[in-house]
C-alpha cells in the first residue's frame, strides 16, 4: 500500500439530524484527507456519535452531503458504508470472545469453498490464517497464535484485533470510537502507534476521544463539535490544548474578547 | 501487545497448550473425560463386570438415544438458549413412524421421513417464535413440549398408549451389530481419511509458516487412534459394533463437520458468543437461530426413531421419563456452556457416556433408582458449577 497522502478522502457537508423534536446535528462539516488522522472532539451531546452514525450508516442524517473521493455517496445502512470502504471500530469492539483471533478477523465474511458449487461453505481456515497474519504483519501487531480465543487477550491486543479487522475490510477510512478509553499507559501507546501506522499506509482515520493528550500526540487535524455544529476545524500545529478546550466548552469567544 | 504474559516464550508445546487452556477459561473436554475415567474406576472396583466387553457393548447402545438428543440440545445451547421439548418431540417422531408402519402399512422410507419431519416441523415452528418474535426459548419449548405431548396422546391413546414396532428396519437397527471384520475395515478407512485430511492441512499450514508443532498433531492423531482401537476392540470382543451406535456416531461426525468446519457453524458460535457483534458483522442472526432449532428438530426426530427401534415400541410413557432431562444434563456435563457460544458437539457424546455409565453401573451393583438420581444430580450440579465459575472468572477479567 503506497501512502497517497494529501488527497481529499471524505468530505462531510451540512449534516443535519433531528431525533423527534431534538436537533442532534445542526450543521456539521469537515474533511478528511488520505493519510490524515482527524480527532473529532466535543462535549457530551455535542453530536460526535450522531455524526459517526451518519457516516457509518447506523443512523443516516436527515440532510447534508457526504463525498467520498470527490463523489457524492448515499449511506443508508452499515452495509453501504462497508461497501464504500468505511469501517467503524466500536467502543465495545464488537468481538466474539469465544472465537479465535482469525475467526474474529473474518467474522461474517469468512473465506469459504463450495466443493459442490452451491450450498453451505467449507471454511478455508489456512487461507484465512495466512491473510490474517499478513494484515497483522503490515500493522506490526504481535499476537499469539491466531486460533487463540479473543477472551485470552489483553485489552490492547483486543483493540488491535478490532483495528486489524477494520483494515482487513475497510480500504479507505477507519472510524474509531474511544479506542484508548479502557487501556493502560503502555497499551494506549501501542494503539496510538497503530493509529499512526494506519495513516502512514494511506488510510484516513477519524478518532473520537476525550483524551486531549492523545489528540495532540497523534492527530493531524482537530474538529470540534458543539451543540451539533462544527465550531473548529484546524491543523493541530496551529492550535494549543487551551484553544481546543475552550472551543469544546464554548468559552472561546469570552477568551477571545478578553484578549 | 508484544506477547506479554499471554504466551510464555519458552517451554514445551505441551506447556504452552496447557497454559492457553487455563488462560482461555475454556477447559474443553478435559473435565468430562477425567470424570468419566473416575466413574469407570469406581464402578469397576465395585463390580468387576462393569468393564467387560459385554457390558460395554450394552453401554454403547444405551448412550445412543441420550447422545442423539444431547446432540440436538447442543445446537440450541450453543445459541445460549434451551429446548425443553426434545423429549416429547422425539416421542412424536416415534409415534408417527409407528402409526404409519403398523396401521397404514406405508413404505418404510416414507414413515422415516414423516417421523423425522414431524420433529423438524416442531423445531422449525419453535425457532420461528424464538427468532422472529423474540419469545424466550425456555417458554416456547415448554409450550412446544405440551403440544407434542398432546399430539402423542392423540395418536397413541386409542391404541392403548403404545404401539409395538414389527418392521424389518427398526428390528435391524435395534438389534444388529456390525461383524468385527466390517467394523475394523470401516474404522480403518475412516481413520485413514481423517488422518490424511489432518496431515494435509497441517502440512499446508507449516508450508505457509505457521501451525502447531508436529508433536501436538501427532499426539492428537495417536490419541484418536488409541480410542478407536480400544473401543472397536472391546465391542468386537463381544458381538461387534451395534448399528445404533454407528448411526449415532454418523450424526455426531456430521454435526462436528457442520459446527467446526463450515461457515454456518462459525456463525452459530458467533451468535451464541456475542449476538450483537455477530449482527454488526453482517451475520443473519435470526436465520442462524431458526436453522439451529430446525437442525435440532431433525436430530430429535432421529433420536426418537432410534429410541423406538431400541425398545421395539413407540410408547407415550417414554415422554414422561427423564429422557429430556438426561439429554440436557449430558450436553452440560459435556462442557457445553448454558450461557452460549462455548462447547462442542463431542461433549454430547462424552456427557451421554457419563450419564449412561452412572445408570448402567448403578443397575449393575443393584442400587435403587433413588441413589442413581442422586448421583446423576450431583454430577450435573458439579458440571454447571464449573461452567458458572469459569464464566465468572471471564467476567472478572472483563471478557464475558
Amino acid at each position: 500500500m503506497e501512502p497517497s497522502s494529501g488527497q481529499e478522502l471524505l468530505k462531510v457537508q451540512h449534516l443535519h439530524k433531528k431525533y423527534g423534536a431534538v436537533i442532534a446535528l445542526r450543521d456539521v462539516s469537515f474533511t478528511v484527507q488520505r493519510g490524515e488522522i482527524v480527532a473529532l472532539l466535543g462535549d457530551n451531546g455535542a453530536g460526535k456519535s450522531t455524526t459517526i452514525k451518519a457516516i457509518s450508516g447506523a443512523a443516516p442524517a436527515d440532510s447534508g452531503q457526504i463525498f467520498l473521493d470527490g463523489h457524492e455517496v448515499t449511506i443508508r445502512r452499515p452495509a453501504d458504508a462497508n461497501a464504500l470502504g468505511i469501517q467503524t471500530v466500536y467502543q465495545d469492539l464488537a468481538l466474539c470472545d469465544n472465537l479465535g483471533i482469525c475467526a474474529n478477523l473474518f467474522l461474517g465474511r469468512e473465506l469459504v469453498s463450495r466443493p459442490l458449487g452451491f450450498g453451505p461453505g467449507l471454511l478455508r481456515e489456512v487461507d484465512m490464517e495466512e491473510e490474517g497474519r499478513r494484515v497483522l504483519k503490515t500493522l506490526r501487531v504481535n499476537l499469539p497464535s491466531l486460533d487463540t480465543p479473543v477472551a485470552a487477550l489483553s485489552g490492547g491486543q483486543r483493540q488491535a484485533v478490532a483495528i486489524a479487522r477494520a483494515v482487513l475490510w475497510g480500504t479507505k477510512l477507519v472510524i474509531m470510537d474511544e479506542p484508548t478509553a479502557a487501556l493502560g499507559v503502555a497499551q494506549t501507546a501501542e494503539v496510538l502507534r497503530l493509529v499512526r501506522d494506519l495513516a502512514a499506509h494511506g488510510f484516513g482515520v477519524i478518532l473520537i476521544t476525550h483524551n486531549m493528550q492523545n489528540v495532540f500526540e497523534v492527530a493531524d487535524k482537530v474538529v470540534v463539535l458543539r451543540l451539533g455544529e462544527t465550531v473548529l476545524e484546524g491543523r493541530k500545529k496551529d492550535l494549543t490544548p487551551e484553544d481546543v478546550v475552550s472551543c469544546i466548552t464554548g468559552s472561546r469567544t469570552t477568551i477571545g474578547g478578553m484578549a | 501487545m508484544n506477547g506479554t504474559a499471554a504466551e510464555p516464550q519458552q517451554g514445551s508445546a505441551l506447556r504452552r497448550w496447557t497454559h492457553r487452556l487455563v488462560e482461555s477459561s475454556d477447559l474443553g473436554m478435559a473435565p468430562v473425560i477425567a470424570a468419566l475415567i473416575l466413574i469407570w474406576i469406581i464402578f469397576e472396583a465395585l463390580n468387576s463386570n462393569f468393564l467387560t466387553p459385554r457390558n460395554l457393548s450394552n453401554l454403547s447402545a444405551q448412550i445412543v438415544v441420550t447422545g442423539t438428543l444431547a446432540l440436538a440440545e447442543t445446537f440450541v445451547i450453543l445459541l445460549g438458549m434451551i429446548d425443553l421439548s426434545i423429549g416429547w418431540s422425539s416421542v412424536v417422531a416415534a409415534s408417527v413412524f409407528a402409526v404409519g408402519t403398523v396401521f397404514f402399512q406405508w413404505p418404510l422410507w416414507l414413515c422415516v421421513i414423516l417421523g423425522i419431519g414431524s420433529s423438524v416441523v416442531i423445531g422449525f415452528l419453535q425457532g420461528l417464535l424464538v427468532s422472529r418474535i423474540g419469545v424466550p426459548s425456555f417458554v416456547v419449548s415448554l409450550g412446544g413440549a405440551m403440544i407434542a405431548e398432546g399430539l402423542t396422546l392423540a395418536m397413541l391413546t386409542q391404541h392403548g398408549g403404545s404401539v409395538p414396532l414389527s418392521d424389518d428396519l427398526s428390528t435391524a437397527i435395534g438389534t444388529l451389530n456390525l461383524p468385527s471384520g466390517w467394523s475394523w475395515g470401516v474404522t480403518a478407512v475412516l481413520f485413514l481419511a481423517y488422518a490424511g485430511v489432518t496431515l494435509m492441512r497441517h502440512a499446508d499450514r507449516r508450508r505457509r509458516g505457521a501451525g502447531e508443532a508436529h508433536t501436538i498433531v501427532f499426539a492428537k492423531l495417536a490419541f484418536t487412534l488409541a480410542v478407536l482401537v480400544i473401543g472397536v476392540g472391546l465391542l468386537c470382543a463381544y458381538q461387534g459394533v451395534p448399528v445404533l451406535l454407528i448411526i449415532f456416531l454418523a450424526a455426531l461426525f456430521a454435526s462436528a463437520i457442520l459446527t467446526k468446519s463450515m461457515q454456518f457453524g462459525r456463525h452459530l458460535y458467533a451468535v451464541g458468543g456475542n449476538a450483537e457483534a455477530a449482527r454488526r458483522a453482517g451475520i443473519n442472526v435470526r436465520f442462524v437461530q431458526l436453522a439451529a432449532f430446525t437442525i435440532a428438530g431433525a436430530l430429535v426426530g432421529l433420536g426418537g426413531l432410534l429410541d423406538g427401534a431400541r425398545l421395539g415400541v413407540a410408547s407415550a410413557t417414554v415422554g414422561d421419563s427423564d429422557i429430556m432431562l438426561n439429554a440436557v444434563a449430558a450436553a452440560v456435563i459435556g462442557g457445553t456452556s448454558l450461557f452460549g457460544g462455548r462447547g462442542s458437539v463431542y461433549g454430547a457424546f462424552f456427557g451421554a457416556l457419563v450419564i449412561a455409565s452412572v445408570s448402567n453401573g448403578m443397575d449393575l451393583i443393584g442400587a435403587p433408582s433413588s441413589v442413581r438420581f442422586g448421583v446423576e444430580g450431583v454430577i450435573l450440579l458439579a458440571a454447571i458449577t464449573i461452567d458458572t465459575l469459569l464464566r465468572q472468572k471471564r467476567m472478572r477479567s472483563g471478557r464475558a
